[in-house]
């Protein structure tokens, strides 16, 4: 009795979707010429390392990207430079309980390269006078961490130590103009080193500039 | 320095400057937009007033304002000396009220003064000027039209006749009345005593005032004295053009003419709207002429602004270029655009019978007949109207229909402007005083009133070539109903098979597609791809 009411609703609804497209055939599509292309990308970002519950990473990142197609680009390199500042919790650790400063490692800098997919790019209605564009990208790679480690907690020895590992993040870009463009970008860098395997993220909000556009 | 100081010395130069500009001949300065009039008068009666305002800013004196009259000693009758002082007192305040703003104020002034010196009075016209832009300050543009024709008319004063004109100008940019302004002003200036600055725009008038009367040699004389370079002479070119075309009446089109629309089309003198139309004139008589590739090249060459919908004639008109050329996606893409909100409204009965077409086509005959019906369907109380012989102009969708183009949607438009005007007067009537308001109101009923037997008189015209378009619209439906009738029941022979499906263009690599949900963007309305398969049979063998 049930199959033959899952078999009747299946019916139904196959009849009702036939009755439709005998009605309103046809499938209307907007196509468009893409707005915007990127091509050749710079970048300039603002970045910060918000995780480390003892230090924050406030720095700068510099990239270039080269733009395949639409949907498929190379980020050839970043560099991005932190400047740590302490947290409330590091400095209670230090004036109350003694805690050497070196005893807390901190992230100079990363650098990487990643591989860049965008598929989704979109547009949106500001106040119902203007049509602004976005897209939205997600971001796969390699990356080396500089960061400064402690050689010895009581003697208050310090030295850097590199380590490797993947990052992975998803990013949103606001078109300004076909050369200007806003990037919001979240990432994650898995860092494998003796210490054990560590989790950087870094948010990020840049300007890139196109240039050579791929018209 | 102090401030105070750095005003006088300001003020100093800036009436020695104006001082010497009028003696060397200087043609006269618009005035000044903001402030009071100027507060001391030169040797030759330039300046506005003759008492200083002593505002807190003094601005410098417009050599072309209103002349001061001669020092009251100067007067021989004592007793027209005591009226002309009080006259120009009055004159003066008004002319401080409007620098500074009292726009309502200024208007009861200026119309006081007006009403009480005769038109020979050098300040006159100034005043009939001043007051006819406190009008428009206050937005109330055809009574401050009708003294700026008032002042065009009787050029008591030609210091005033240029800003006169150019005010006008403006004027016409906007709804207005045009036997005021287009034939009794400028269809009808002495052309001999214009500035440059308005010549050819009243040349232009003259021509086009000609043209409607049919006379084209005469329009060929005052056309010939444009400026070559002046976006008027683009205009009249154009204008000949239509005229040109209209005498024609179904005659072949010269390939000079397309041409000659098509070099119009790339004339940057004229605006974007009237370069569209001169392609959507190449578009249209190469359709005539059956080369539907170059109407189709005409009609993509149609720039529209950003998130503009364009015009419905305009897709409708490419619809159907599109589907003589066998584009039958692409002209139901079109058809989709025409169903978008800001169309909504359009009265475009062919728009049923091409999307009928269409589905007919692509033998989608079910389709295809409830697009037809779709026609009656919508005009049935139209259609019952035109088969009832009443009164079409009650007809809603004929009536707007009528006004949406041409001489009566500008009589309409002028109608609206108005009742607009009529409804911000009544805002006045405290500030503008019983004199005033009594002369606006009934300047503006009269004006209504005409306005009122100009609409009906051309609604009365088009909607009837409305109506003409809506009864051979529903004659299609009736055969299309009967041919897709016949096909329905059509029986389909052994072997037959159906047509191989069209390829369809797919999308390449700088391109973007949205699925259309039924939400319209009307920066995508000129981008809908129909992608509808065909249902019709092949005979296949026996």
């Amino acid at each position: 009795m049930r199959r033959l009411l899952l078999l009747l609703v299946c019916l139904v609804s196959v009849a009702a979707r036939a009755q439709e497209e005998l009605e309103n055939p046809g499938v209307v599509l907007a196509v468009q010429d893409r707005t915007y292309r990127m091509n050749s990308e710079l970048d300039i970002a603002f970045t910060v390392l918000p995780l480390d519950a003892f230090t924050k990473g406030i720095g700068g990142q510099i990239s270039y990207t080269y733009h395949f197609s639409d949907s498929i680009a190379w980020q050839i390199g970043r560099f991005d430079y932190n400047y740590n500042v302490a947290t409330g919790l590091r400095t209670q650790l230090q004036r109350d309980f003694g805690v050497n400063p070196t005893a807390f490692a901190q992230t100079n800098w990363i650098a990487g390269s990643d591989f860049m997919w965008t598929p989704i790019y979109g547009k949106f209605a500001w106040l119902n006078s203007s049509v602004a564009h976005f897209e939205i990208y997600g971001l796969l790679g390699l990356s080396v961490a500089n960061q400064r480690i402690s050689n010895d907690i009581a003697a208050g020895t310090t030295s850097t130590t590199f380590a490797p590992g993947l990052d992975f993040g998803i990013g949103w870009r606001f078109y300004i103009s076909k050369t200007v463009s806003l990037r919001l970008e979240v990432t994650d860098n898995v860092l494998f080193s003796s210490r054990g395997v560590q989790n950087i993220m870094v948010l990020l909000l840049g300007v890139s500039f196109n240039f050579g556009s791929t018209e | 320095m102090r401030r105070s100081d750095v005003r006088a010395t300001l003020a100093l130069v800036l009436a020695l400057l104006s001082g010497l500009a009028l003696a060397q001949g200087q043609p006269a300065a618009p005035p000044a937009p903001q402030g009071p009039p100027a507060p001391a008068a030169t040797p030759q009666g330039a300046p506005a007033a003759r008492t200083a305002p002593a505002p807190a800013a003094p601005a410098p004196a417009a050599p072309g304002a209103p002349a001061a009259q001669p020092a009251a000693g100067a007067t021989p009758a004592a007793a027209q000396v005591a009226a002309e002082k009080a006259d120009q007192k009055l004159f003066d305040e008004a002319l401080q009220d409007y620098f500074g703003d009292k726009k309502e104020s200024a208007a009861r002034k200026l119309f006081a003064y007006v009403e009480g010196t005769p038109p020979t009075d050098e300040n006159h016209p100034w005043a009939q000027y001043f007051l006819a832009r406190c009008f428009i300050d206050l937005g109330l543009r055809h009574a401050g039209a009708v003294y700026l024709s008032k002042v065009a008319r009787e050029r008591a004063n030609p210091q005033v006749l240029p800003r006169t004109l150019e005010a006008l100008r403006t004027l016409i940019l906007v709804p207005h009345d045009e036997v005021l302004i287009d034939e009794q002003v400028f269809g009808s200036l002495d052309l001999g005593f214009l500035p440059e600055s308005v010549s050819d725009y009243a040349n232009y008038e003259q021509g086009i005032v000609d043209l409607r009367v049919g006379n084209e040699r005469w329009a060929n004389t005052h056309f010939a004295k444009l400026d070559e370079e002046s976006v008027e002479a683009s205009r009249a070119k154009f204008a000949l053009l239509v005229t040109r075309l209209r005498k024609l009446q179904g005659k072949e089109v010269p390939d000079e003419m397309i041409e000659d629309f098509l070099t119009l089309s790339k004339d940057d003198k004229l605006t974007l709207e009237a370069r569209n139309e001169a392609r959507l004139a190449v578009a249209r008589l190469r359709y005539e002429r059956k080369d539907f590739e170059g109407a189709l090249k005409a009609y993509e060459m149609v720039q529209l602004p950003s998130l503009d919908p364009g015009r419905a004639t305009l897709y409708l008109e490419e619809a159907w270029t599109r589907y003589n050329l066998g584009q039958l996606r692409a002209a139901m893409g079109l058809l989709t655009t025409l169903d978008a909100p800001s169309f909504r409204d359009q009265f475009l009965p062919d728009k049923y019978i091409l999307r009928a077409l269409v589905y007919r086509d692509l033998c989608h005959y079910l389709p295809a007949k409830r697009a037809a019906k779709e026609l009656t369907r919508r005009y049935a109380e139209s259609l019952d109207a035109i088969r009832e012989r009443e009164d079409l102009t009650l007809d809603d969708r004929l009536r707007r229909a009528a006004s949406s183009h041409g001489s009566t949607k500008r009589a309409a438009k002028f109608l609206e402007s108005l009742s607009l005007e009529i409804e911000f007067k009544a805002r006045y009537a405290g500030g503008f005083g019983d004199r005033l308001f009594s002369q606006v109101s009934k300047l503006y009923d009269l004006a209504y009133a005409e306005g009122e037997r100009v609409y009906r008189q051309r609604i009365k015209e088009s909607v009837r070539e409305e109506a003409d378009k809506l009864l051979r619209a529903a004659e299609q439906v009736r055969l299309m109903e009967y041919e897709v009738g016949l096909k329905l029941y059509e029986r389909i022979k052994r072997g037959a098979k159906l047509v191989q499906p069209e390829k369809e263009t797919p999308i390449g690599p700088g391109q973007e597609a949205f699925r259309f949900d039924g939400e319209y963007w009307n920066d995508e309305l000129r981008s809908y791809r129909v992608s509808l398969p065909s249902r019709c049979v092949e005979e296949g063998q026996l």
